[in-house]
């Protein structure tokens, strides 16, 4: 006779834990325990069975599995967490004696990483086992990376002390300083939420959220120990993971660290790149700064001019009517006055001139040739990193948005474009300017434009990227109304809504037909109201007789009649409508109208009947399909339907959105 | 005691200073007394003087005492004691040597410390004076007069002059005492140290010395009483740190005095090491450390070195991504995706946790515009809970094509000829029609229905032609035509009666209708038999009789009356018999009636479950009985169970035999229609399910059409391709080919019967809205 089974003895009661019994196993207490899940990415399971696995009645419990927990027990971490509760017991007993310096000394022992951001141990070796390869943590680091950009902007408080803050910072600047110099960046997403960027980092692809340079609200019971113990664990793997970049592009980590500059809010700036080797210590010193590479900067600047300068000639020579045409489309600049007017010329040309192949897919070319001026109101740190990361080398901005600039100066000839997000105002317009020798010299008002450099707003930015050429420049005019900011993240698949293409592309054979039934139905009622009333009359005849018609239809199915009758049914039923409105039409003594304006639609209209039809028998055959199954597969299919047409709905919905958006632009259009 | 405190305390200052002559001094006193004694001994007149002397000396030895307390160093004070002591041991030799004459042994004594005496053979003898060892020097046994009266009362001795015995039994004479003034002086001046005691060894006073007076002075004061010793002595140098000349040993020295010490090397190298390492270092005060400590950067090193790319555990679950921002999530996204006033209303309206998505899609024109995003840090903290604490399941996404899963069906075009559209309505019956039957030629059907009347149609026209009105209470519940072509007899069941019935039709010819009538009529005098033979006691399961006069008119000729309502009729191939099914009849539920004899039997006693329906086999003699879960098959000829089927449903309508007699199908109240095949398994080959509602009935083509149908309470009927391949290994094919909607639900009834045109592919269905419909 073989032993009696008891329950809970084995298969997958032995295999689970709870987490009481596994708190209970480490004899650490719930907090350590959460910390120590946290850093080694252990995680509750679900057991197949819930009933064999729990021992008690309760129905919630998070389970954890055993060999989870086992491994956990060898975790070095674990006897720093039973010192450190060693050390706090002795602390409360110093000071329950009234030892005071007893306690003091204990107190200067004890590691406080909510106060001084650093804890006594370090999280190296669980980062080595998480990750065994680098491409494994690369993989992770979606979430580190929102997690520390959003620490980054955080204020300080008694549960975010300021260091955490401080070394957040500077871990992301440093993760954006290797994708500047990497050109890592691939594309960017402004949303409601925040700013999103994606990277390619060895073949990973590396998605993240930037929150807006605001302060951040803090709502709802937010547990900031639980975020603090993600955050020590991200910033440690994000430092190595850092370092290992770093040296991987034979630079020096950790990058030289100005204070002052920080202190000065250079952000990006206050970093100082240096290659490995110190021999060549002059050269490698990469400053992302352009302030010091002002020479190199001017060294370029007057072949840009000159460049400018013939291309100008040219255009001068060629055809300036044409340039004209295009001046005028470009945005109301022509509204502004008569000295800009003369340069319009100009400002076409020193578009067109930098623009290089606009194929180039290379990211670090992009933006490469261009001298950028943000405006006062334009997000400084995202635009500076996202067009140094696209090759952009001189970027200058208003002294009001910080240290580190190219050029303070709005009015510097080197400034091909200038990202603004203002309104347009019409400025006050000076008689007495001359157009021709004021060009760089005088100090233009607010709203005034500097000839020769493109105005855009920062989505034009951001749109460039993500298509990886330059947009056209029209379109995001200071004031114009921008073409919609799409995001680059979304696969389209088979079927799906995509806005970028035209609605014709991919709505169903019967919105289609609806669409254009419903628009014709308006236009024809339109025409008919503006005749007499007798018009008004005739058309709810019809609709009703259409009804009966359908009514008949309907009953004939049910009625078993086949399909091949419908049809018949359905014209018959038609042409008898018509005969009915003719007579109609006689007794009230009324030419036979709308004929003729009716035949395209009755075409429509059938062509729709048949497309209902041939809808009906595919349900029909669906459903013989259908009863053939097993349960099972009946159930899965059924499912599967559901979401589908969930989906399909939703499309559908978005579809008919914009139909009738479209039809209301048309509508204002005309 | 005391004394010797004294003796260390002098000891102590003057260690330079020869030690007899403490101990002289002391001798000094314990002589004195012994000389007191013999002197007291010798001359008693003498005493007071003595005594005086004896005071005068102690007071002397007092104060010399106190001298000594006072300065250590100064020792002046006893060397004359010392020579006291010599000159009195003189005295002491003298008294201890009797019989001697002190004259010349005082001449000798000066001269040479030895005396001549006569020997035996009268030569000179020396004599040696004894030598005086001087133990007290080490004896501190060798005390001065010591009374040995033991522990007895000194008042034992108050009447003899001595006080006790001395160690070599002399008696220790008793001081004297002064007179009674001299006493009282004393009482009145009491001198230092007065105790009131007297000394039990000597016989005088016991006064204390001034040192015994200060410790008990301190004792009384609680003070430590050592003031008198010194706790912090210089040490005594045992040895001295001059070195000698000879050394202790002449072994030369080792070889390991001249070489550098091995374990030194390895300690020195040890603390080298951890200065190396780091592990030890210098000392800075706390807070300069603690600063260091803040602002030492955090050590990176490429962690990844030499990296090993790990198979994953199976069992682990990489957190999901977070999916990437749609459109909807532009700050200026496609107009399409902005909500309208209800969506936004709607979504304001649901509870935070229950809405689809936790933001409303937005429009701002500029990008200046865009606000902080609220719900950022909650966002993410959810997304750090949801990483810890939520549990992960790996769940398998089917990423196909839905209509992969689905069968692929011939076209239904293919499998033609099948019944698609209603061809006629056979209207009459008032209320629900329960049955329905073509008849063998195919021209005609019948129909029974809740208002009791028996009806027969014209197939094609549906020309009511025949009609009888059975029972004015009960339903008609089945109808059934004799399957032969060369009768034309009907069947019908209202209640608990079973009619047989000849309809008179335009088509039954009189040779017809005649034969008909002799096929019922034969029985009757068989049946008259028959009963007489029957046992007597015994009450028939059935009655068969003539219906009466105005039914026999109408044409129905036989009433059978069993035991409890009849539900279903079912007639054998050949026509002679004919079964019967009343669900509630209990054990009576099934009956087989014979035609030709006019009688009924019951073939099981008892049955397990209800009996639902029941058929012959179509080409063996072998009957079909369907309980609600079960049918089970009989073997007529050996009377017995040859197969017992569990199609699994869960209560069976009905079902029917495939006429090539291998295959069956069923239709049960729990929706399902299952095939059978007979030989392949006691379980349904295939289920299938095309109704919302029961089924009610199922039947497969007679003629030699595969097709089969099955009609339902959801007012439909479904029609199948089903075709039994002649050979055995094959499968057979089924396919559903059309569902004809065409009845009414009344009552959550829809169709209740249903017969197969037994050449054409043509159906009839009964409905419960009261028409009959023929489907071609």
């Amino acid at each position: 006779m073989g032993k009696i089974k008891r329950k809970g003895q084995t298969g997958q009661a032995k295999n689970y834990l709870t987490r009481t019994a596994a708190v209970k196993k480490l004899q650490i207490s719930l907090p350590d325990f959460r910390k120590l899940c946290i850093w080694k990415g252990i995680y509750p399971r679900e057991p197949r069975n819930k009933k064999k696995v729990s021992k008690s009645a309760t129905a919630s419990t998070t389970f954890y599995y055993t060999k989870d927990i086992q491994y956990l027990l060898h975790e070095p971490l674990l006897n720093k967490f039973r010192e450190q509760k060693v050390l706090e017991k002795k602390i409360s007993r110093a000071l329950g004696r009234g030892d005071l310096s007893d306690a003091a000394r204990f107190e200067r022992d004890a590691a406080r990483p909510d106060k001084t951001g650093k804890p006594r141990y370090t999280l190296n070796h669980v980062i080595r086992e998480r990750y065994p390869t680098f491409v494994d943590a690369l993989r992770d680091l979606d979430d580190c990376l929102s997690m520390l950009f959003l620490f980054a902007n955080l204020p300080s408080t008694s549960a975010v002390p300021a260091k955490m803050i401080a070394r957040c910072e500077r871990l992301c600047m440093e993760f954006q300083h290797y994708l500047i110099v990497s050109h890592g960046l691939r594309k960017s997403f402004l949303s409601i939420k925040g700013i999103y960027y994606q990277a390619s980092i060895q073949g990973e692809d590396i998605l993240w959220l930037v929150p807006y340079k605001f302060n951040q609200r803090i709502v709802g019971d937010i547990d900031f120990r639980i975020m603090g113990t993600f955050v020590e664990f991200y910033m440690t793997l994000l430092g190595f993971v850092n370092y290992r970049l770093y040296t991987g592009i034979g630079l020096k980590y950790p990058p030289k660290f100005d204070q002052t500059k920080d202190d000065m809010a250079a952000e990006l700036g206050a970093f100082a790149i240096e290659g490995v080797n110190m021999a060549t210590d002059e050269d490698a010193t990469k400053a992302i700064t352009n302030g010091e590479a002002t020479t190199k900067a001017h060294g370029v600047d007057p072949k840009v001019q000159a460049a400018v300068d013939k291309i100008v000639r040219q255009l001068k020579q060629d055809d300036s009517d044409k340039a004209d045409e295009a001046a005028a489309e470009v945005d109301d600049e022509d509204k502004i006055d008569d000295s800009i007017d003369k340069f319009e010329p100009v400002a076409p040309g020193g578009d067109i001139l930098p623009q290089p192949s606009s194929g180039s897919s290379d990211p670090a070319e992009l933006f490469s040739n261009f001298t950028f001026y943000l405006s006062r109101e334009t997000p400084r740190q995202p635009l500076e990193f996202i067009l140094r990361a696209f090759g952009c080398k001189r970027i200058g901005w208003d002294n009001v948005l910080g240290e580190g600039s190219f050029t303070t100066d709005e009015s510097d000839p080197s400034i091909t474009h200038q990202i603004v997000d203002r309104p347009v105002v019409q400025p006050v317009v000076d008689p007495e300017d001359d157009g021709e020798d004021n060009q760089t010299s005088q100090k233009l008002t607010a709203n005034q434009r500097y000839p020769g450099r493109t105005y855009v707003q920062p989505q034009w930015v951001w749109d460039s990227v993500n298509d990886e050429e330059l947009k056209s420049p029209e379109l995001y005019a200071p004031g114009a109304s921008l073409p919609p900011h799409l995001s680059p993240f979304v696969q389209t698949k088979q079927g799906q809504y995509d806005p970028t293409l035209p609605l014709d592309a991919q709505e169903t054979e019967k919105e289609a037909l609806d669409a254009e039934i419903g628009d014709e139905g308006e236009a024809q009622s339109g025409d008919e109201e503006d005749e007499e009333e007798d018009g008004s009359d005739n058309d709810m005849d019809v609709g009703s007789a259409n009804d009966d018609s359908e009514e008949e239809e309907a009953d004939d199915a049910e009625g078993g009649s086949g399909d091949e009758e419908e049809g018949s049914d359905g014209e018959e039923a038609s042409a008898a409508l018509q005969r009915q409105a003719e007579l109609e039409a006689e007794i009230s003594g009324k030419p036979v109208k709308s004929k003729q304006v009716d035949a395209k639609l009755k075409s429509k209209l059938s062509a729709r009947k048949e497309l209902e039809k041939k809808t009906k028998e595919e349900a029909e055959d669906l459903e013989r399909a259908k009863g053939m199954l097993s349960k099972k597969k009946r159930k899965l299919f059924e499912q599967m339907q559901y979401t589908n047409n969930k989906k399909s709905a939703e499309d559908l919905k978005l579809r008919s959105k914009r139909r009738k958006h479209e039809k209301e632009q048309a509508k204002s259009k005309a | 005691m005391a004394p010797r405190m004294v003796d260390k305390k002098r000891k102590a200052p003057a260690a330079a200073t020869p030690e007899p002559q403490s101990d002289d001094e002391f001798q000094d006193g314990v002589f004195e007394g012994a000389l007191s004694q013999s002197e007291s001994d010798d001359e008693d007149f003498e005493i007071a003087v003595s005594d005086d002397d004896d005071e005068s000396e102690s007071d002397g030895e007092g104060s010399g005492d106190d001298n000594g307390d006072e300065d250590d160093g100064f020792l002046s004070d006893d060397i004359p004691s010392d020579d006291e002591a010599i000159s009195k041991g003189m005295k002491d030799v003298e008294i201890t040597e009797p019989g001697v004459d002190p004259k010349v042994e005082e001449k000798e004594d000066e001269n040479l410390g030895y005396k001549t005496e006569k020997d035996a053979n009268g030569g000179i003898r020396y004599v040696y004076e004894e030598i005086d060892p001087v133990y007290d020097s080490d004896d501190s046994d060798a005390q001065g007069p010591e009374n040995t009266i033991g522990d007895i009362p000194l008042s034992f001795y108050d009447s003899y002059p001595h006080i006790g015995y001395d160690i070599n039994g002399k008696k220790i004479m008793r001081p004297a005492a002064g007179d009674a003034l001299q006493n009282l002086l004393d009482s009145i001046e009491v001198p230092k140290g007065w105790t009131g005691l007297t000394d039990i060894n000597t016989g005088n006073p016991l006064n204390l010395t001034d040192e015994e007076l200060e410790l008990v002075r301190r004792v009384q004061m609680g003070l430590v009483p050592g003031d008198l010793h010194d706790p912090y002595p210089d040490t005594v140098e045992y040895f001295t740190g001059i070195e000698e000349k000879m050394p202790l040993s002449s072994a030369p020295e080792p070889k390991r005095r001249f070489l550098p010490s091995k374990n030194e090397a390895k300690q020195i190298m040890k603390l080298v090491r951890a200065i190396r390492e780091g592990r030890i270092l210098p000392y800075k005060p706390p807070e300069e450390r603690q600063r260091e400590e803040e602002e030492q950067e955090e050590v990176h090193f490429d962690l990844w070195q030499n990296e090993e790319a790990q198979e994953p555990n199976p069992m682990h679950i990489p957190a999901p991504k977070l999916p990437p921002p749609g459109y909807d999530l532009s700050y200026n996204p496609p107009q399409e995706y902005l909500p309208t006033k209800e969506e936004r209303e709607e979504w304001e309206k649901t509870d935070p946790e229950e809405r689809e998505k936790e933001y409303v899609p937005q429009k701002y024109d500029a990008l200046r515009k865009v606000p902080a995003w609220d719900d950022l840090v909650k966002s993410r903290f959810e997304r750090c809970m949801d990483l810890y604490l939520a549990p992960r399941v790996r769940k398998n996404r089917l990423n196909i094509d839905p209509n992969s899963l689905l069968p692929k069906l011939p076209s239904p075009s293919e499998l033609k000829p099948f019944p698609t559209v209603t061809q006629t309505i056979f209207r009459g019956h008032v209320g629900r029609v329960r049955s329905v039957a073509i008849d063998p030629s195919g021209t005609t059907v019948a129909s029974g229905g809740d208002d009791g009347t028996v009806r027969v149609w014209e197939l094609l026209t549906g020309r009511q032609i025949w009609s009888v009105k059975l029972s004015s209470d009960e339903p008609v519940n089945a109808v059934r035509w004799r399957p032969t072509k060369d009768s034309f007899i009907l069947a019908a069941a209202a209640g608990e009666d079973v009619f047989l019935m000849i309809p008179s039709h335009a088509s039954v010819t009189p040779t017809l209708d005649q034969a008909s009538r002799d096929i019922l009529a034969a029985g009757f005098g068989y049946a008259t038999n028959g009963q007489q033979h029957g046992e007597p006691g015994k009450e028939p399961a059935a009655k068969w009789a003539r219906p009466g006069a105005r039914l026999e008119d109408e044409g129905v000729l036989i009433r059978i009356t069993v035991r409890s309502q009849v539900k279903v009729i079912n007639w054998h191939r050949r026509g002679d018999h004919f079964t019967t099914v009343s669900p509630s009849g209990q054990r009576s539920s099934v009956a087989i009636h014979t035609l030709s004899k006019h009688m009924t039997q019951i073939p099981f006693r008892k049955l397990s479950g209800l009996a639902q329906t029941a058929a012959f086999h179509p080409l063996r003699p072998l009957f079909f009985v369907a309980t609600q879960r079960t049918i089970r098959c009989y073997d007529l000829q050996k009377l017995e169970l040859v197969k017992v089927c569990q199609p699994g449903a869960k209560w069976i309508s009905s079902f029917d035999i495939h006429p090539g007699g291998d295959n069956l199908i069923v239709g049960s109240y729990d929706k399902r229609l299952l095939w059978h095949d007979l030989d392949l398994s006691t379980r349904p080959y295939k289920t299938m399910r095309f109704h919302s509602e029961a089924i009610r009935t199922v039947r497969y083509h007679r003629g030699g059409l595969p097709l089969f149908a099955d009609a339902s309470d959801d007012g439909t009927v479904q029609i199948f391709h089903g075709k039994v391949p002649s050979d055995q290994l094959e499968n057979p094919t089924i396919v559903p080919v059309k569902m004809l909607k065409g009845h009414k639900v009344v009552n959550k009834l829809g169709v209740l019967d249903l017969d197969w045109h037994p050449r054409e592919p043509w159906c009839v269905s009964a409905g419960a809205d009261g028409t009959i419909r023929l489907w071609m």
